[in-house]
């Protein structure tokens, strides 16, 4: 008989999401015409975090973040690593479904799934927690009652006013001067400027990036951009910003080149909606899979983190802090504000830019504030004349049936459209 | 001396048990259920008596179990394969673990089982008509993959990768993802280890429903199958128990019932 080793609990955990991680790479490597050279240092870099379990951050002092509006520029000009855990596992959760109601978001119950099972690749010593949505603001104290320390950072859910603005300046001057004691460590002028400037540069590569994409031929697909992006998570940011120069110079290779990995009468896709966070890009993967291309996008994991940079009148460091602040909430779209004009104008934007054919709007079931501005957002579309189907889903990994069959239709009326035109 | 027979009728194979007044396993044999039943399960009996050298006169009692268990008309009894599993499982683990959950997975169906703890069945469940998580699954991927379904073990500790997801919940498209896998040249160690994964995901899934309760007890031909044996343990997190002959605990069972029923019977005519 042979001599059997069981797992234990987080070795299957590692296990069930190195099957997820392998299952998605194994699809967006090998079911699509030929991706660029250099996005196979993005492939391996999942690889090593989440099928080889490898940590990125020995020895550094590890901030974990639960959402986008943690100004990561002050914890780079603190010495350590901004890692964000909003989470895309199904694996994650299943096991966050015993924290919260049934109905909740998948990527918060994946979120305090990953902080139960504790299957983390590097573990972060404090956990930003900001005040957004309702779910992620109850989900830090589930995760303090864990056992972990977590700091509540309060968001206001108004932009337009003075007030709202002056509030949560304040609430990021305390968030540097509390993270500059907890970690040990001086807020200085330069490191602050520093960071902004490293900030800034990943945020103008990117934008770099996404304008070849305006092309009619088009460098690079959609799917591949969300791991590009979605990468800036957790990686070095110094590798990360190498590996996009090689691959912008690639893609810009490409574009002259005319090599095109969509085929000509691919409809061009605007995507918004709930965030897809690796390896949850089921509905991304699904669209180009059915012939069309996403050519950009409207979400918090993606084009969200890189539209606006801070800008700076004076190099003070409060100046600094301010301006970073105004650049976290002005800029930002997410539907847990009271209004998002906003929002409404970025995808017109996009839309006019990159020449597309049409948005798909995916919202997470249980996320609902996605779900309840579908309604005005297919109203704004619809104004413009501007086709939009709207999807909801979850992470299960089965009966994708459905949601193909919509994407194909839609993909299919868009098709239609065009040869009309 | 008198011996009892407990006769499984399976989907894929025929299960002969039998035993002695002791109670003590004389003998099994497992022969392939065919397209004959009824004709192939009393040629084995024939056989496996005459290996035994027992005479069948001496054989005074017989009970049948399993799908086929109505077409065996000689037999004096017969019982489901849930009771005459259960039973066969307590007293082949007897005096090594006290058995509470008995996971079956036969060549079409797989379920589980809870008893107490005097070993009755309290509770069990089955798999949804689909044959995907069963012994047909595992013979389809053998074919596929052009090995011999004894070889899957053997291939499942050779991976040293991440297993390959397997989600299609139906043998027939997991059979294509299969091939798709194939054509984008991975390992056939870890596409193995990622079928023992999906059989095993399901199989506790299945087990949950019933609860799981130490000792758990493994049979079924795939009981043989020692990398589907430790991807169910990892899933469960828990050891399993697996018997020295697992595909004949259900004859085995009906053998004992067979035993205890005829001493019943001739007590109450004392």
């Amino acid at each position: 008989m042979i001599k059997r080793k069981i797992e234990t609990p987080k070795e299957r955990q590692n296990r069930h999401k190195a099957m997820e991680a392998v299952a998605l790479l194994e699809k967006i490597k090998h079911e699509f015409k030929e991706p660029p050279k250099a996005m196979e240092y993005f492939y391996n870099l999942y690889e090593k975090v989440y099928c080889k379990h490898e940590s990125l951050h020995e020895n550094k002092a590890k901030v974990g973040t639960m959402c986008i509006q943690v100004p990561s520029e002050i914890i780079y000009a603190l010495d350590a690593i901004p890692l964000r855990f909003c989470n895309g596992f199904y694996a994650d959760d299943e096991i966050g479904s015993d924290f919260l109601p049934s109905k909740s978001c998948p990527l918060v119950k994946a979120t305090i799934g990953q902080f139960s099972s504790n299957s983390f690749t590097d573990i972060p010593d404090i956990i930003i927690s900001p005040t957004t949505c309702d779910q992620k603001t109850k989900a830090g104290s589930a995760i303090e009652e864990m056992g972990f320390s977590v700091y509540d950072m309060e968001f206001p859910h108004t932009k337009e006013s003075e007030e709202s603005r002056e509030y949560w300046r304040r609430s990021v001057r305390k968030f540097a001067k509390d993270l500059s004691s907890s970690l040990n460590k001086k807020l200085s002028k330069t490191k602050l400027k520093n960071a902004i400037k490293k900030i800034g540069y990943a945020q103008s590569l990117y934008h770099k990036l996404n304008i070849l994409r305006k092309n009619s031929n088009s460098p690079i697909l959609g799917k591949d951009m969300f791991l590009v992006t979605n990468a800036f998570f957790f990686d070095k940011i110094d590798a990360w910003t190498e590996a996009m120069e090689i691959l912008i110079k690639e893609c810009r290779q490409r574009v002259k080149d005319k090599v095109n990995v969509a085929s000509k009468r691919s409809p061009r896709v605007i995507y918004t909606g709930s965030p897809p966070i690796f390896p949850n890009l089921k509905i991304p993967v699904l669209i180009e899979q059915s012939d069309a291309i996403i050519v950009a996008d409207e979400t918090c994991s993606s084009n969200r983190m890189f539209n606006d940079m801070a800008s700076i009148d004076e190099w003070f460091i409060y100046d600094m802090l301010d301006s970073i602040a105004d650049k976290y909430l002005k800029g930002c779209t997410c539907p847990i504000f009271t209004k998002n004009e906003d929002r409404k104008r970025r995808i017109l934007e996009l839309v006019r830019e990159y020449k597309a054919d049409g948005v798909v709007y995916q919202a997470f079931a249980g996320c609902q504030v996605y779900e309840m501005e579908q309604k005005s957002i297919l109203e704004a579309m619809e104004k413009a004349g501007v086709p939009i189907l709207y999807l909801e889903s979850d992470y299960s990994p089965s009966h994708l049936g459905q949601l193909t069959t919509r994407i194909e239709a839609f993909v299919e009326s868009l098709k239609n459209r065009k040869r009309r035109q | 001396m008198h011996y009892f027979a407990g006769i499984d009728i399976g989907s894929t194979a025929i299960k002969i048990a039998i035993i002695d007044e002791n109670k003590k396993l004389m003998g099994y044999k497992i022969n392939a259920s065919g397209s004959m039943f009824y004709k192939y399960a009393k040629q084995a009996l024939r056989e496996l008596l005459g290996e035994l050298k027992i005479d069948e006169k001496s054989l005074i009692y017989t009970v049948s179990t399993g799908y086929g268990r109505r077409l065996f008309k000689e037999a004096d009894e017969n019982i489901s394969e849930i009771t005459a599993n259960a039973i066969g499982a307590v007293e082949a683990a007897k005096r090594k673990c006290d058995i509470k959950t008995i996971i079956n997975i036969g060549g079409q169906d797989s379920k589980a089982i809870s008893l107490d703890s005097e070993g009755n069945v309290v509770n069990f469940v089955m798999n949804d008509r689909c044959a995907a998580g069963t012994g047909k699954f595992l013979d389809v991927v053998a074919t596929n993959l052009e090995i011999g379904v004894d070889e899957l073990s053997k291939y499942h500790f050779k991976s040293q990768g991440t297993p390959l997801s397997i989600n299609s919940t139906c043998a027939v498209f997991a059979e294509s993802e299969i091939i798709g896998l194939l054509g984008t040249n991975n390992k056939i160690e870890d596409i193995i280890a990622g079928v023992h994964y999906s059989i095993a995901k399901r199989i506790v899934k299945l087990v949950k429903r019933v609860g799981i309760k130490e000792s758990i007890y493994f049979d079924g031909g795939p009981a043989l199958n020692y990398g589907l044996v430790n991807a169910i343990e990892n899933e469960l997190g828990k050891e399993i128990f697996v018997p020295e002959f697992p595909q004949i605990t259900t004859s085995y069972g009906a053998a004992i019932l067979a035993h205890d029923s005829y001493n019943y019977k001739s007590e109450a005519l004392d």
